[in-house]
Formats: C-alpha cells, sequence, structure tokens
C-alpha cells in the first residue's frame, strides 16, 4: 500500500474537523442561506426590471411611430428615450447599479441627465449595501474563512500538537500546505454550488441564447473569485502560522477582515472624492454655455458666427434672401448649432470624467494592498455594473441623440420651405413615413476586451497578491517556530 | 483598585491603537463634512451667479417676447444644508439640493439627477456617522469582549472573587472604565465637531449627541450581556462580530430588499413618458379642446382670447400644463411610493438600532429622505407659484420690461420638520435596558463562578 503525503492527511484533517464543529455549521447554513437569498433576489431583480424597461422602450417606440405628419423639429423635441438595460451578469452583481440612472430622455440641443436611479427613491437603508451572490462572496465568505482557519495552526499551537506533528518528521512547508489544501477545499465546497446556481441563473434569465463575449465574462469572473478566495484561504493559514495563540490568530484575522472590507474602501474612495473636485451642476451647464456663446448663439438672430454662415450660403446659391435659398435656412442654422454644442458638451463631458476617473484611481491603486478592492472593481467591471459601463452607455445614448437630431436637421433642410407658413396656413409638415427610418436606440455591450484592458489594475492586483502569497508562504516556512 | 485597572486598561497598546484610529477617523469625517458644506455653498453661490447672468442676457435677447423668454428662464429653489448634515450626510450626495425649473411642464424636469460619480455614492461617505455608527462599537467590542473571561482564562479571576465581597461591583467598574474612556472620545469628537463646522449649540446637536451617546451604550449594553454568559475570550469575539455584521450589515441589507420588493416604483418611468405625450400630442390636436381642457384647470384663465394664429403662447403653455396633468396621476403613486417606503423603513428601523440611528441623524441634519420629499414638494409649489404669476403676465400681453425681474433670485426652502428627538431615544433606550437587564441577571448567576 502506497504510503499518503502528509499534505494530504493534514489536508483531510482541515475538511474533516472544519465540517464537525458546531460552531462552523451555524455560519455555513447562514451564509448558504443567504447565497440562495441573494440568488432569487437577483434573478428575480433582473426579470423585474428587464420586463419593466422593455415594456416602456416599446411604449415609447409606439409612441414615437403614432405621430402624424408634422415639422420635423417637432419631432426632435418629441424626442426619444434611451433605457438602460440591465446587464445578464447583473443578477450576480449588482455593483453600482442602485446609483446609476436608468432612463434619459434625448432631444435637439439638450443632453439630459440619466435619471430614477434606485438610489433616489431610497431611504437611508441603501446606503448599508445590498445584497447580492457577489457580496457574500466578497464580504461574508472570507470572514467564515477567517472564522474557519484562525485555529489550523495556532490552536495545534495551543494544545501542543504542532511539537508532535513536527516531531513526527512533516516539515512546516509540508504543514503549511496541508492545512491550506484542506482550507481551499472547505471553501470550495461552499463556492462550486455557487458557480453552479450563478450559471444557471444566467442561463435561465437569458433563455439559453447567450453570447460568447458574456460566457468569457461569467468564466473570468468565476476564476478571479477562485483567486480571491485562495488568498483569503492564504491570509488565514499564514496569520495562524504566525500567531501565539489561536486567540490572537482570530482577533488579527477580524481586524484584517474590518480594515479590508470596511474601512479602507470606503477611506479611499472618500480621500479620492477629496481631492479631486468635481464642478457643481450649475457651473458645470454654465461653462459650457459660455463655450457655445463663444462659438456663436444660434438663437440669437444678431450673432455674427450665424451671420457669416447666412452670407456664404447666399454666395454659393448666387441668391438675396435666405427666401430665395433652395433649403431650408434655419435647419441649417440648427444642424450648425448642434454639431458646435455636442461637440462642446462631450469635451466638457470627457473632462468630467475624467475626474471621476482620479477620484477614483486612488481605490484601484489601493487594491494592491487589499484584495477585496482588487475582487470588488475586477467583479463590477467584468458583470458590466461598474462606471465605465455606464460611462459607455452615456456615450452611446449621446451619439444617438446627435444623429437623431441631425437627421431631422436635414428632413428640415430638404423639405421645410424657407417662407414661413402665415397665419391661417396649415403649418409646414414632412410625412410621418421619416419616423420610421430613425431606428430606436439599441445599446451595444462593451467587448471583454475592452472591460480588461479598461480593468487590468485590479487584474494585476490579484495576480501580485497570489504570486506575494506563496513568496509569504515560502518565508513564513523558513521561519516558522514551534512556540 | 480603580485607578488600577484604569492604568492597565489604557496602557494596553491594541486599545491605544484603536482609540488614536478611532480619534484620527473621527477628525478626518469632520473635515469631510466641511468640505461637503463648503461645495453645498459653492454650488448655491454658482446657481445664484449663473441665474443674474443669464437672466440678463436672455432678457436683452427676447425682450419682445415674454412667451419665448419664459421658454428659456430657468428658476431655482434651494435646499439649504444645515451645520449638522455636515455630520451626517444622509441622502444629500443622492439626491440634489438644487432645483431649477422653467415654467413649462414640471414633470420633465424635476427628476433632473445631479452631476454624481457613482463610485462615491456606492462605497458611501466617511461622515461621522459612519464612525459612530460602524466603527465606535467596534472599539467597544474590542474593548469589552474579553472582560472577566480573560481573567478566567488566565486563572486571576479565582483571586478576586475571593478577595472582593461584591464582584458585581467590580465588574461595573471594569465596564465603567471601558465606557467612559469610549464616551470621552466622543465627547472629544463631538466638540471638535461644534469648533470644525461652525455648529450652533441647539436642541438638534444635544439630540444627535443624544443619539450617539445611546448608540454607543447601546453597544456596551450587548457586550454587557455577551459576556456575562461565561464563554471563552475567543466565543464573544465571533458573537459580537457576528452580532455586528448581522445588525450593520445584513439586516439593513434584508430589510431593504424587502422594501424596495414590496414597493417598486415603475411609476417613475411611466410619468416621465405620459408627460411627454400629453404635452406633445396637443399639437396635433384641436387647440380649442385644449384650452378647455385648460380652463378647466384654471377657471381664472377663461377670459383669454381664443388662438386665432397658428401658434400663440397661451396655447403652448396651456399644452404644457396638460402635459403635467396627464402624467399627475401616476407622479402622485410615485410619491406615495416613496412616502410609503420611507414610513416603513422608519417604522421597522426600531428594532434595528444602528439602522434606526442613522435615520435618526439624517433626520435630525435635514439629511434624510423624508427632507428630500418636503424639498419636492417644495419645488412643486414654487413651480406653481411661478406659472400662476407669468399666466397672469402673459396671457395679459404685459411686457418683458414691466417685470420687476430682480424679484425673482434664487429662492431657498424653509424645511419645517416635525420634530420627535425624544421619541427617536426610546428603541435605543429600551434595546440598553434590555440588554443590561438579562446581562444582569445572567451575571448574578456566573460573576462568582471561577
Amino acid at each position: 500500500m502506497m504510503l499518503e503525503l502528509p499534505e494530504r492527511i493534514l489536508a483531510r484533517h482541515v475538511r474533516r474537523t472544519a465540517f464537525a464543529s458546531r460552531v462552523v455549521w451555524l455560519p455555513m447554513v447562514l451564509i448558504a442561506g443567504l447565497l440562495v437569498y441573494a440568488a432569487v433576489l437577483g434573478w428575480l431583480s433582473f426579470r423585474e426590471q428587464t420586463a419593466l424597461r422593455v415594456r416602456y422602450q416599446q411604449e415609447a417606440r409606439h409612441d414615437w411611430l403614432s405621430n402624424p405628419d408634422k415639422h420635423p423639429h417637432r419631432m426632435a423635441h418629441f424626442g426619444n428615450f434611451a433605457f438602460r438595460p440591465k446587464p445578464p451578469l447583473s443578477l450576480f452583481e449588482f455593483g453600482m447599479e442602485s446609483y446609476l440612472g436608468n432612463l434619459v430622455f434625448l432631444e435637439a440641443h439638450k443632453q439630459n441627465s440619466v435619471n430614477f436611479s434606485e438610489a433616489g427613491f431610497s431611504t437611508g437603508l441603501l446606503r448599508f449595501g445590498e445584497i447580492s451572490l457577489a457580496m457574500v462572496l466578497q464580504l461574508l465568505l472570507p470572514l467564515l474563512i477567517f472564522f474557519l482557519g484562525y485555529g489550523v495552526v495556532a490552536a495545534e499551537r495551543d494544545s501542543g500538537t504542532l511539537r508532535l506533528l513536527l516531531s513526527q518528521g512533516i516539515s512546516p512547508r509540508q504543514l503549511l500546505v496541508g492545512k491550506m489544501r484542506g482550507l481551499v477545499g472547505v471553501v470550495m465546497r461552499l463556492y462550486v454550488p455557487v458557480v453552479l446556481l450563478t450559471v444557471v441563473g444566467w442561463l435561465v434569465l437569458q433563455n439559453g441564447r447567450v453570447s460568447a463575449d458574456e460566457t468569457a465574462r461569467l468564466l473570468l469572473l468565476m476564476l478571479a473569485y477562485a483567486g480571491y478566495l485562495v488568498i483569503c484561504c492564504g491570509v488565514a493559514v499564514l496569520v495562524s502560522a504566525r500567531s501565539s495563540s489561536a486567540r490572537t490568530a482570530l482577533v488579527t484575522l477580524m481586524g484584517i477582515w474590518l480594515m479590508l472590507t470596511i474601512v479602507l474602501p470606503r477611506a479611499a474612495q472618500a480621500v479620492g472624492a477629496y481631492v479631486y473636485e468635481i464642478p457643481s451642476k450649475a457651473q458645470f451647464f454654465a461653462r459650457i454655455q459660455d463655450d457655445v456663446l463663444k462659438e456663436g448663439d444660434s438663437h440669437n438672430p444678431a450673432d455674427p458666427h450665424y451671420a457669416k454662415l447666412k452670407d456664404s450660403l447666399l454666395t454659393a446659391y448666387n441668391v438675396d434672401s435666405v427666401q430665395q435659398l433652395p433649403v431650408n435656412y434655419s435647419g441649417v442654422v440648427m444642424a450648425e448649432g448642434e454639431k458646435i454644442s455636442a461637440h462642446i458638451y462631450t469635451n466638457h463631458f470627457d473632462q468630467l470624467q475624467q475626474v471621476y476617473a482620479r477620484q477614483n484611481r486612488l481605490s484601484e491603486l489601493v487594491a494592491f494592498v487589499d484584495p477585496f478592492l482588487a475582487i470588488r472593481q475586477l467583479s463590477m467591471a467584468l458583470a458590466g455594473t461598474d462606471y465605465a459601463t455606464y460611462a459607455d452607455f452615456q456615450q452611446q445614448a449621446e451619439h444617438y441623440r446627435y444623429e437623431m437630431a441631425q437627421y431631422l436637421n436635414a428632413l428640415q433642410i430638404k423639405y421645410i420651405p424657407n417662407k414661413k407658413a402665415g397665419p391661417t396656413d396649415k403649418p409646414h409638415a414632412i410625412s410621418r413615413a421619416n419616423w420610421e427610418a430613425m431606428p430606436d436606440f439599441t445599446y451595444q455591450p462593451v467587448p471583454v476586451g475592452v472591460t480588461l484592458t479598461q480593468s487590468w489594475r485590479s487584474l494585476v492586483a490579484l495576480v501580485v497578491w497570489l504570486v506575494g502569497l506563496v513568496v509569504a508562504f515560502r518565508w513564513v516556512a523558513r521561519t516558522f517556530t514551534v512556540a | 483598585m480603580i485607578r488600577l485597572a484604569f492604568k492597565n486598561f489604557i496602557r494596553s497598546g491594541g486599545v491605544r491603537v484603536g482609540l488614536a484610529l478611532l480619534l484620527v477617523a473621527g477628525v478626518v469625517s469632520l473635515f469631510i463634512g466641511r468640505q461637503f458644506l463648503d461645495r453645498q455653498a459653492q454650488a448655491i453661490a454658482d446657481v445664484r451667479a449663473y441665474q443674474q447672468t443669464d437672466f440678463a442676457r436672455n432678457i436683452a435677447i427676447h425682450k419682445d417676447e415674454l412667451g419665448l423668454l419664459l421658454y428659456y428662464l430657468k428658476f431655482s429653489l434651494v435646499n439649504p444644508s444645515l451645520p449638522l448634515s455636515g455630520l451626517s450626510l444622509g441622502q444629500r450626495d443622492v439626491n440634489p439640493s438644487i432645483q431649477s425649473v422653467t415654467i413649462r411642464a414640471l414633470e420633465s424636469q424635476r427628476y433632473d439627477a445631479d452631476l454624481t460619480n457613482p463610485a462615491n455614492l456606492l462605497l458611501g461617505n466617511l461622515d461621522f456617522s459612519f464612525v459612530l455608527i460602524y466603527l465606535f462599537p467596534l472599539l467597544v467590542i474590542a474593548c469589552c469582549y474579553n472582560l472577566v473571561s480573560d481573567e478566567r482564562e488566565n486563572g486571576t479571576w479565582k483571586l478576586i472573587v475571593v478577595q472582593q465581597p461584591d464582584v458585581m461591583s467590580v465588574i461595573y467598574r471594569l465596564y465603567a472604565i471601558r465606557v467612559g474612556v469610549i464616551l470621552g472620545v466622543l465627547a472629544v469628537l463631538l466638540v471638535l465637531a461644534v469648533l470644525v463646522l461652525n455648529l450652533p449649540v441647539d436642541g438638534a446637536l444635544a439630540g444627535f449627541a443624544g443619539m450617539s451617546v445611546l448608540y454607543v451604550l447601546f453597544w456596551a449594553a450587548v457586550c454587557f450581556w455577551v459576556t456575562s454568559l461565561r464563554k471563552q475570550s475567543s466565543v464573544n469575539a465571533l458573537l459580537l462580530v457576528t452580532g455586528w455584521l448581522g445588525l450593520i450589515v445584513l439586516l439593513p441589507t434584508l430589510l431593504n430588499t424587502y422594501i424596495v420588493a414590496r414597493y417598486p416604483t415603475p411609476e417613475a418611468l411611466e410619468t416621465t413618458l405620459t408627460a411627454r405625450k400629453g404635452y406633445h400630442e396637443k399639437w396635433d390636436t384641436d387647440k380649442q379642446q385644449t384650452m378647455q381642457a385648460f380652463f378647466a384647470h384654471y377657471p381664472q384663465f377663461r377670459s383669454i382670447p381664443p388662438p386665432k394664429l397658428a401658434f400663440n403662447w397661451p396655447w403652448y403653455y396651456a399644452m404644457q400644463q396638460l402635459g403635467d396633468d396627464d402624467a399627475a396621476k401616476s407622479a402622485n403613486a410615485l410619491r406615495q411610493k416613496v412616502a410609503q417606503r420611507e414610513m416603513v423603513s422608519r417604522q421597522l428601523a426600531r428594532f434595528i438600532p444602528p439602522l434606526h440611528t442613522q435615520l435618526q441623524l439624517n433626520e435630525l441634519a435635514g439629511s434624510g429622505l423624508s427632507n428630500q420629499l418636503r424639498f419636492q414638494t417644495a419645488t412643486g409649489r414654487f413651480h406653481e407659484e411661478l406659472r400662476l404669476h407669468f399666466y397672469q403676465t402673459m396671457f395679459t400681453d404685459t411686457p418683458v420690461s414691466a417685470e420687476n425681474w430682480n424679484r425673482f433670485d434664487v429662492k431657498t426652502f424653509r424645511d419645517n420638520a416635525p420634530s420627535d428627538t425624544l421619541v427617536g431615544l426610546l428603541p435605543l433606550l429600551a434595546f440598553i435596558l434590555l440588554f443590561v437587564g438579562v446581562g444582569w441577571l445572567t451575571f448574578r448567576k456566573t460573576a462568582a463562578m471561577a
């Protein structure tokens, strides 16, 4: 009979004690219950929100199409709505979902805010956090790992069995590896069902029609969490190995957990927000307006920029007055105004985004000392519930708004006569057949490759932690003492 | 003996580090609160400056057409931040504190979001209320989890039991030292808060301080009960941290999901879509019908001559008005839903002390949802007053120059919040009595055991 490796025996021992202890079963059952609750919740919330948004998106489209013949500029103000679709993996990771607006009204010459975030309708409760599968894995499972793992070495030290083990020829390296394997084994027995739960929910929600991109996201997500949980196990074993008693190990690990999951993330973000200030809304739009007015005010008939535009048009078509132009003059003015104002708005909006990015940068850097932040950011990015994905939605919506406005301006330039309709005449209008030709807004998801390049810091931070863990294990094994 | 115990406690390294960390976090939180108040003041100054220059510019361009001028003019109403909100930012970072509205349909503008970085919102503020609600209990737990049990584990408890005739008084004193020191830190922070944030010393501040003290005492009472159970120190630590997790992370989360699921708000989307349709479809329907509907709402304007031209401003603003009228039903439903959420969460929060404390502090600081709801209502009134005034002048063809435009400065909303400070203290008081009572009963049985 082949002799079993000591690591394996130690690992099995860790698993057996973990599942035999009554103190452990209670939190395990609790966490398992929370996982199921979070899964059901994420599933229901995705289904409901998606149904709601699809319903209203269809209603909005129906309203758009039911407009009769009218002046194209009336349609430009009738406008369209962009509904932010809920990403499928939001069933697993809620991320910023509750703080992101869901609906933006798109009309000519005006960039509206994305409104109706869940947070706006929330009492102070939301600020205590939300429960999702990802939250359980990020926050609660590590605490359970620390509860399970604080004694793996230190308790043997307390009871004197550690000396016994080492005197039997087991090396400190074998001891640590064995304990680590055991702890990881226990945790994986909780993690694998979560993976299955997520995959099934995710498949069912999308009726089995999943894209390669989404699949890659899910796989990466599950892999990243496995890495994170291994890191947590490693920290538990190392602290246990270095502590003089089990109690010290427990208190240390609880301190670490509180620091990494509660204090540091908030502190890092708060400092980032403190250092980099964003303008007030009034100031932001005042600056945009100033820049637009510098270029030319399309609503002011005496504006020099538009006077020049008029002259050049009159020269180009060789006529004396705008009434004689073969194209609709006010349409040309609006198309020019839209071009200028959209460009300026985009510039200012990009600057604002950069300030946000700077505010968030500190958290991304702190991820190198706090694996919780690393997994959190990576998880939100992969699930599509992070700020980058939201910013992408805003960009796509603004792009659509611009296209819509210019499409209607083009129709006006082409079909609307320059001579104003008399007081008793029928107002100028174009056929409603033109409305159909403007397609509805559809959001194109960010490719996973782009997401990965955007969140490379968090990815590298996780890898650094894993590598650092191996180094730390070697060092602890080398300097290991029994007492 | 008590002096010795105090020295012993304060000299231990862990306690010093904990106290220092808490003080640092507290002071940082005060500066974050200071910055929040400064930014709010700046935002108000910005909107005031903007309104002045923008009014002058638009009046100069559209001096002949009041209807067109009013299409552009934005009137602002400010929800001022109380100095106390620097201690408890509440929902102030989520909801805009300034509403700028034209006299066009209100439902298409009142929900406009502020500029915010969602990452900041998600992680939450490091304000004083965070330090109080999350971190103070941890220090209480760190200082008290091994009381008595540590002495039992070291074997020194036996000596105390033998030497001291009244063991209970020893336990009280041990607690008094710890709770006293922690309350001292709290007091220092509150005094600093008054200085850093220029807080007026008034009833609201007293209520705020009272809530804070009771909250710390609540956690001390929980520790008192847990340590009375005669478990090992590590089990005490496990129980207390799990309790902290349950009360501060899990229960509020579960409650929030219940409330969100119980009172969903599809009316938000509904309102926006209806308001758009309600206004725009009037362009293509009979003008007289529109005017009749408008007169049904505002009989006082019945004397306006019917629109003869293809376009006139009374008709335009009547169309806008009907956008609001059409959306009124879903808008009211939305407000009711949110008010219900607020009411239910306050009722249920009474059973979860950290949650209750947070909501109560927000309430005192005027930074909670209820303040936002009253501000929303005030915005509606503000808009209605402007509307009525300008309908009158516009429909009677008053020239732009006849209006005293300086009168329309940025207006400030005064919140007359109903005060229930003392009632708010009761749930915490009840929990404190409960845990101290049960703890006392168990300690009477276990204290003398070695």
